[in-house]
């Protein structure tokens, strides 16, 4: 029988999903609960300058009206002491990609089907329990190590996420627990990461942070979240981030839910604390103001895939991908002649579900070809650092 | 707490005083051409009431402002969060019920209409709200939610409403076999041109713009932001445009307001305020928008600090708290809101002293 609307399933439908579905998430779930030896996880990285490398990564969510391919073959690297945007619409995957290094995809929904993700680690050194060991002085020696966090048992997962990775999310209202003080809440994490930590170190610690962000620690110590504004409460992220001195940092929308003049004030922030720790900030937004501001390099993804990545500069003044060209014509600027009217891309992002094998911008993309019907484009390189997908320049690789 | 109410009574007896200059305004005559003429709009929450329910504190969300506005013109209201800028509109609207000022639409004012009296001009003024998911009723068809206006008012005899929702729909760029689907079907930009499209469907002269393309993407913003430019030259509309976001209210807007904890800052035609910023607060805000260009790297007015708490704004000018250029009398006297040049305002004391 022909269906009415496509739009939706029959029971049937469901139900054959469903149980393909417990099938896939069963097996993922094993082996991300597994039980193994260190080796298994530890690699070498490609190239020695990043400090995070993700290759061909697949985020999938498995739902009941289908597989969403949210993470669908992403890669680009972080190199040390840089910063590297993110950017994209919502629902394109830049927050999917981040939540997978920091392995916080909600299972057994959302699996990292395959992939890897390459982190240079700086952790101690460890028995074959996986615990650290002191030396005769009582002392932790430290060692690099490259861990890939795909690979990992998720309970093994500790040594990286907060210690070696720090987030910051977008919603400081939601992600501070309100019914413990900040201070507390700051304090646990020095006191979770630093082996025989005691409660004085981890107070010391917390407000050496606190001071860093620019909050006086007397003011906030012994306050609750509620008691702080927007801004303050972002400080505070920052400052947790902060305080287990991480190599990377993932601000996911740090300034989003905020004013611009308060989001002037937490971006100065960023720059500054960049320039004082040793780390590289993994920046993910949809302001290409944001961005530009902040960025060395910058990876611009479309629908679960990255479609242009390279410099700041690159991105900004010779944007390649129609994409790319027509994301920055359609954001009115301070400085635009604002007579003409607003270019916009015409429809809107691609269902999720039952992605198309061509290129998933080819309904709103301008400058379509016959060949853009094929196959999806692979990654053509027009500078050493610039990168795109799309098929108007297959031939540029080609010749050259 | 004795202060509070120290404060508050201070507060209400300088509005009194200034009652007495604000009755000679509202004897002015209407201006016939403008659609819609606010003055000195005021409009407060109670925050404490004593048992027997007279209220001993509020929150002054919006305070004295006032502005004109012609029919197929924009005027764009910005200012951070917390700013009254969302109260403004609601109570131009009367969704909220002003405290005092007057507000005249179309020649006619309407600050004390009780809802009866109100409801022709409802046709005439509607409103577009932000968050698109929350503002479409889940269980009516889009054909439902845009005919239910048509029928109400009686805009078009009956046989004739599917035809012209359809036409409707089409203007809105919506495809006419939308018409039998649910909002759940639909992205949040298809979903904010079948709010717009509901607006529009009793033809009215005034919308209410209320951050309309703030929780939609970039490139869906654009989209809506040209159909509402190009409505608004098919049908003479009138728009107040409420936003954060500085760079959409430059594109759309014929006239800007900047507010801050309740008061109009400045306000002037757009050229005015963009190219000759008067007030600090402006100057700011403008210079706080990151610029999508990695080579400009422009000299940043840094605000320290957070806004205050509209429940218990600053004594004096109310941003003296963060303006670089406090002086000592903007921490005990609030400045006045003059005209520094033709139809540019702006209140602040540094404009006035020479």
């Amino acid at each position: 029988m022909e269906k009415k609307n496509k739009n939706y399933l029959t029971g049937k439908e469901i139900r054959a999903i469903a149980k393909e579905n417990a099938q896939i998430m069963r097996r993922l779930e094993a082996f991300k609960n597994r039980i193994c030896d260190e080796s298994e996880f530890v690699t070498t990285m490609h190239d020695d300058a990043n400090i995070l490398e993700i290759e061909d990564l697949h985020t999938y969510f498995f739902t009941e009206q289908g597989t969403v391919k949210a993470v669908n073959g992403v890669s680009y690297n972080v190199p040390k002491n840089s910063v590297v945007g993110i950017v994209g619409e919502s629902g394109c995957g830049k927050s999917v990609t981040s939540m997978s290094v920091m392995r916080l995809i909600q299972g057994p929904t959302g699996q990292i089907v395959d992939g890897s993700i390459r982190f240079k680690a700086y952790d101690y050194q460890r028995d074959e329990d996986g615990e650290p060991v002191a030396d005769e002085n009582g002392e932790y020696r430290m060692e690099e190590k490259v861990y890939d966090i795909a690979q990992m048992p998720i309970h093994e997962i500790h040594r990286i996420r907060g210690k070696q990775i720090a987030m910051i999310f977008q919603e400081p209202m939601t992600s501070l627990n309100p019914v413990f003080t900040i201070g507390e809440q700051l304090d646990e994490v020095t006191l979770i990461h630093v082996p025989d930590a005691t409660k004085e170190m981890a107070k010391e610690k917390s407000c050496e942070m606190l001071r860093l962000v620019g909050i006086i620690p007397e003011n906030v110590y012994d306050r609750f979240p509620h008691e702080l504004s927007g801004g303050m409460r972002q400080r505070v992220m920052i400052a947790m981030a902060l305080a287990a001195e991480p190599r990377l940092i993932i601000a996911d929308e740090p300034t989003t839910a905020l004013d611009v003049t308060i989001q002037a004030q937490i971006l100065d922030l960023l720059q500054d604390i960049k320039k004082k720790i040793d780390g590289s900030i993994l920046l993910i937004t949809h302001d290409l103001g944001v961005i530009a501001e902040m960025a060395d390099y910058v990876v611009v993804m479309y629908a679960g895939k990255v479609i242009e990545k390279g410099t700041v500069f690159e991105i900004f003044q010779d944007p390649r991908h129609p994409y790319t060209i027509g994301l920055q014509k359609s954001k009115p600027t301070m400085t635009l002649d604002d007579s003409a009217e607003l270019y916009n891309i015409p429809g809107n992002v691609p269902n999720p579900v039952n992605m198309p094998t061509h290129c998933y911008f080819k309904e709103r993309c301008a400058k379509c070809t016959a060949k853009c019907s094929g196959e999806y484009p692979g990654m053509v390189q027009v500078s050493p650092t610039h990168f795109v997908a799309c098929h108007l320049y297959d031939e540029e690789n080609a010749n050259g | 707490m004795a202060k509070v109410i120290e404060k508050t009574k201070e507060l209400n007896a300088q509005y009194g005083e200034k009652q007495a200059q604000y009755a000679e305004d509202f004897a002015k005559p209407f201006d016939t051409e403008a659609i819609l003429e606010v003055r000195h709009l005021r409009k407060t929450f109670p925050l404490k009431k004593t048992m027997l329910g007279k209220v001993t504190k509020e929150l002054v969300a919006v305070d004295d402002i006032s502005f004109k506005l012609m029919p197929g013109e924009t005027l764009g209201i910005v200012g951070e969060s917390g700013c009254g800028k969302t109260t403004a509109g609601r109570a131009i609207l009367k969704l909220h019920e002003p405290t005092g000022g007057q507000i005249i639409f179309n020649g006619q004012d309407i600050t004390h209409f009780n809802s009866k009296q109100m409801r022709p001009i409802r046709k005439q003024m509607q409103i577009i709200f932000q968050d698109p998911y929350s503002s479409l009723p889940p269980r009516s068809t889009v054909g439902g939610i845009l005919s239910e206006p048509v029928q109400v008012h009686k805009i078009v005899p009956k046989a004739q409403i599917k035809e012209y929702v359809l036409d409707l729909m089409e203007k809105c760029g919506l495809r006419d076999y939308y018409y039998e689907r649910y909002p759940h079907e639909f992205s949040g930009g298809q979903r904010q041109r079948i709010c717009i499209a509901r607006a529009l469907s009793v033809n009215p002269k005034l919308v209410i713009c209320d951050e309309p393309v703030s929780a939609l993407d970039v490139s869906i913003q654009a989209q809506i932001i040209n159909l509402l430019k190009d409505l608004q030259k098919q049908m003479n509309l009138a728009y107040v445009f409420i936003s954060h976001d500085l760079s959409v209210v430059k594109f759309i807007s014929d006239k800007i307001g900047v507010m801050y904890l309740g008061a109009m800052m400045e306000f002037g035609t757009k050229e005015d305020i963009f190219r000759n910023p008067l007030h600090p607060y402006t100057k700011a805000l403008f210079s706080a928008v990151p610029n999508p260009d990695p080579t400009a790297k422009m000299e940043r007015i840094k605000l320290e600090g957070d806004i205050p708490s509209p429940a218990n704004p600053p004594k004096g000018c109310r941003f003296h708290t963060r303006c670089p250029y406090a002086k000592d009398i903007c921490k005990c006297q609030a400045p006045a809101y003059t005209e520094v040049e033709p139809g540019h305002f702006a209140a602040c004391h540094l404009l006035t002293e020479e």
